[in-house]
């Protein structure tokens, strides 16, 4: 906004010569003109000089999309090829952040790690429009299944209470199906908290999953026999598989095994995102998030469409949080507070809610953002706060929005009451 | 069986005690809560940033405390009342620059690209960590844009001078009744009723109600929009920067970073526990939630206050799904 558009507003209580305030509009009305001049020279000034390559793209694109049925599984593959090969590529490209950001192994991992949650939560948020403030809570549920099925709560209850020699807990090859059962914990959290709250309208649900990310959190937290309490779980064992010849072992923290990992999970949960966005359920969620009412009188079964979102975000937390819970081998209450949730959900939003491509993007910059900021130690939050806000200002829609999302927002059928009255210069006072 | 009615009878010994509490505390989320809801009547946006212009309420009591009116030791008689009265004006004065502040960086350009509902939620996010870590910031050794910040706040905890020595007025009961809760309290009733009637009764009152029934009409009919939403940011910030300053007084709190998070979030549970937007409901939803989180304490012991307040929260959303006293401002 400039400085024009802002000074008049706070004055024009005060009675003022017309003539003046006649000049003053035209002035305004003049500086706006010059300004969208300016951006509209810039612009064709910018396209001529790249004709010959955007011409170029667009016959590529529209090559692309004609070949669609081999070029897009081909392109899916080389990302995935890229994504595989993505550790390795700090020895080809020599440019230090790069290097630095692609060979960590722990940063690699959280970015695939925020990347999972962000697919769950943007099943939920995206796909079905319900806003979820306490994703954390399946998080946490994951987790500490893990912590507490592989015997690492026993092995801190014994450290603590003092018995001679506890035992380490040590992968069993049955510990895989850990993430099974942390699935269906995580699915039976889902449809518990969902089916009494999921009929409520959207901020009503806000706060009411936001209660349930603290219930879980201070629960955690106060049932020390249980969860380890503030104490924690630790020792929570690496992943590994022996059966046979085949030994491989995860190792800690920065193991890269961990990013290849979490790798296959969101990849897997990609392609099976991709199939329920375009199965009768993908479009039953569009048509709830667009108008519930309608929805529900064409006979989609709201609630049940929305409780399927719901769940699917849960398991994707749970799984996730397996991952995690073995790979930091330590988890407590504060890893899993409400600034988590946000972060994912500021992941899903800033990419573009809706959009898979959008929650991937948005979530390695949650995660890279801050190490970027990292030199720059107490800023990095501060700075990172700003870019939340510039990012919003900027792009409403998300940096990747869904197609269809944005589609809807150029239409105008997103428009909510708050939205469509902007007020035009020059009404009257309240 | 035993537990309940241990808890009964628990209950029932410190019930005076408890809801004396109960009912200072309600008293500071009803305040606070009227900023999540009155914002929320006039955009539907959950104003996440608003636990943070609680916060610098904090730290401007501090401020006015410790270094313009260079209180060392409680005071009493006029002294005490001119300085609280002149603490009080800063306090809300700077809690509802910041909310309009606030408005015009984080939400107004946001509104004129007619953004999702959901950016807002990112934008407010943002502005919290924004304010949060700029507090974070101010201890004198950080620069911003090559300015060195000020030292008036840091990432540890900053004690407020005490103003105000506890004395017990009466006792009801066989619990104390202090001279400072029954100062929060009374604070608390006169600023409601204010603002009941500022909403009820006056113009500016008038252009929110319109607002909050339906914006578009409201425009239509010739309100100012951007005014109306410019005061509503204004009122709810200086009520949440009364509520810091009574929060200081009644519990001795800290100026402290991150000491609107908990308040913040219970104050927009009692909002929504009383129908957001409403703001009969808010007063009514801060001190239920209050009450309940007081009369949870000697049952369950002080770490479970939380959870009890969300359960209730989620028990009344069940059976009411828009609240206790339903969605709209009063019309």
């Amino acid at each position: 906004m400039t400085e024009a558009e802002k000074r008049p507003e706070s004055q024009d209580r005060r009675p003022r010569p017309r003539k003046k305030q006649r000049a003053w509009q035209q002035h305004r009305q003049r500086l706006r003109e010059s300004r969208i001049a300016a951006s509209r020279r810039a612009k064709s000034a910018l396209g001529e000089s790249l004709a010959p390559v955007s011409k170029r793209w667009v016959g590529f694109k529209h090559w692309y999309e004609e070949n669609g049925k081999w070029t897009k599984p081909l392109a899916s593959l080389l990302l995935i090829g890229f994504a595989l090969l993505l550790p390795y590529t700090g020895d080809i490209f020599d440019v230090p952040l790069w290097v630095e950001l692609a060979t960590s192994g722990s940063t690699l991992a959280r970015v695939m790690l925020f990347s999972l949650f962000a697919l769950g939560l943007n099943v939920v948020v995206g796909f079905a429009g319900l806003l979820d403030l306490g994703y954390v809570a399946f998080w946490a549920i994951g987790a500490y299944t893990a912590g507490i099925l592989t015997g690492a709560q026993d092995y801190a209850q014994a450290l603590t209470s003092g018995a001679e020699n506890p035992v380490e807990p040590e992968w069993q090859m049955w510990m895989w199906l850990l993430f099974l059962v942390a699935l269906g914990v995580a699915v039976l959290a889902g449809i518990v908290l969902g089916s009494p709250t999921l009929r409520l309208r959207g901020d009503y649900l806000a706060i009411v999953t936001l209660g349930f990310g603290e219930i879980v959190r201070i629960t955690a937290n106060n049932l020390d026999s249980f969860t380890g309490g503030p104490r924690g779980i630790r020792g929570i064992p690496h992943p590994a598989i022996k059966v046979g010849g085949i030994d491989i072992e995860w190792g800690t923290l920065i193991d890269i095994k961990y990013y290849w990992l979490l790798l296959a999970f969101v990849v897997l949960w990609i392609i099976a995102i991709n199939m329920l966005d375009k199965s009768r359920i993908g479009r039953a969620w569009v048509a709830i998030r667009e108008d519930e009412v309608a929805a529900a009188a064409m006979g989609v079964p709201v609630l049940r469409m929305k409780l399927t979102a719901f769940v699917i975000g849960a398991c994707t937390a749970g799984v996730g949080g397996v991952v995690y819970a073995e790979q930091i081998t330590f988890i407590n209450p504060p890893t899993f507070s409400l600034i988590q949730s946000i972060l994912i959900l500021s992941a899903v939003v800033i990419g573009g809610m809706g959009s898979i491509a959008g929650s991937l993007l948005g979530a390695a910059l949650i995660v890279v953002l801050p190490e970027i900021f990292r030199p720059l130690e107490d800023y990095r939050f501060f700075l990172f706060g700003l870019a939340l806000v510039v990012v919003m200002i900027f792009r409403p829609q998300g940096l990747l929005p869904s197609k269809r999302r944005q589609a809807e927002l150029m239409s105008g059928a997103e428009v909510t009451a708050m939205e469509d009255v902007e007020p035009k210069e020059g009404t009257a006072t309240a | 069986m035993d537990l309940i009615t241990e808890c009964v009878s628990s209950v029932g010994d410190q019930f005076v005690a408890q809801t004396r509490n109960g009912l200072t505390l309600g008293s500071i989320y009803a305040m606070i809560a009227l900023g999540y809801t009155l914002v929320y009547g006039v955009l539907q946006l959950i104003n996440f940033a608003h636990s943070e212009v609680f916060m610098v309420s904090t730290f401007a009591a501090l401020y006015a405390l410790g270094t313009l009116f260079g209180v060392t030791q409680p005071q009493a008689g006029l002294a005490l009342i001119l300085i609280l009265l002149g603490t009080l004006v800063i306090c809300a004065a700077t809690s509802g620059g910041v909310a309009v502040l606030l408005e015009r960086l984080a939400y107004r350009p946001l509104r004129r690209r007619g953004a999702p509902r959901l950016s807002y939620l990112i934008s407010a996010i943002g502005a919290s960590l924004f304010l949060q870590y700029l507090f974070v910031l101010m201890d004198g050794q950080h620069y911003l844009l090559f300015v060195k910040l000020p030292a008036i706040a840091g990432a540890a905890p900053r004690p407020v001078p005490e103003v105000m020595a506890t004395q017990t007025l009466f006792t009801a009961f066989g619990s104390a009744i202090t001279n400072k809760r029954i100062l929060v309290v009374l604070v608390a009733i006169a600023m409601l009723f204010i603002l009941d009637r500022f909403v009820n009764q006056t113009h500016f009152g008038r252009g929110i109600r319109a607002v909050s029934q339906d914006a578009e009409a409201a425009a239509m009919m010739g309100v100012d929009i951007d005014r109306v939403i410019v005061v509503t940011f204004l009122v709810g910030g200086v009520m949440a920067g009364a509520a810091g300053l009574l929060y200081i007084i009644v519990l001795g709190a800290p100026a402290f970073w991150f000491i609107g998070f908990i308040p913040g979030i219970k104050a927009f549970t009692a909002a929504v526990l009383g129908g957001i937007g409403n703001i009969r409901g808010a007063m009514l939803g801060g001190l239920i939630l209050g009450l309940v989180e007081a009369y949870s304490v000697p049952c369950l012991g002080t770490q479970w206050t939380s959870v009890t307040a969300f359960i209730v929260l989620v028990v009344v959303l069940m059976f009411r799904p828009t609240g206790l006293l339903g969605e709209r401002v009063s019309r």
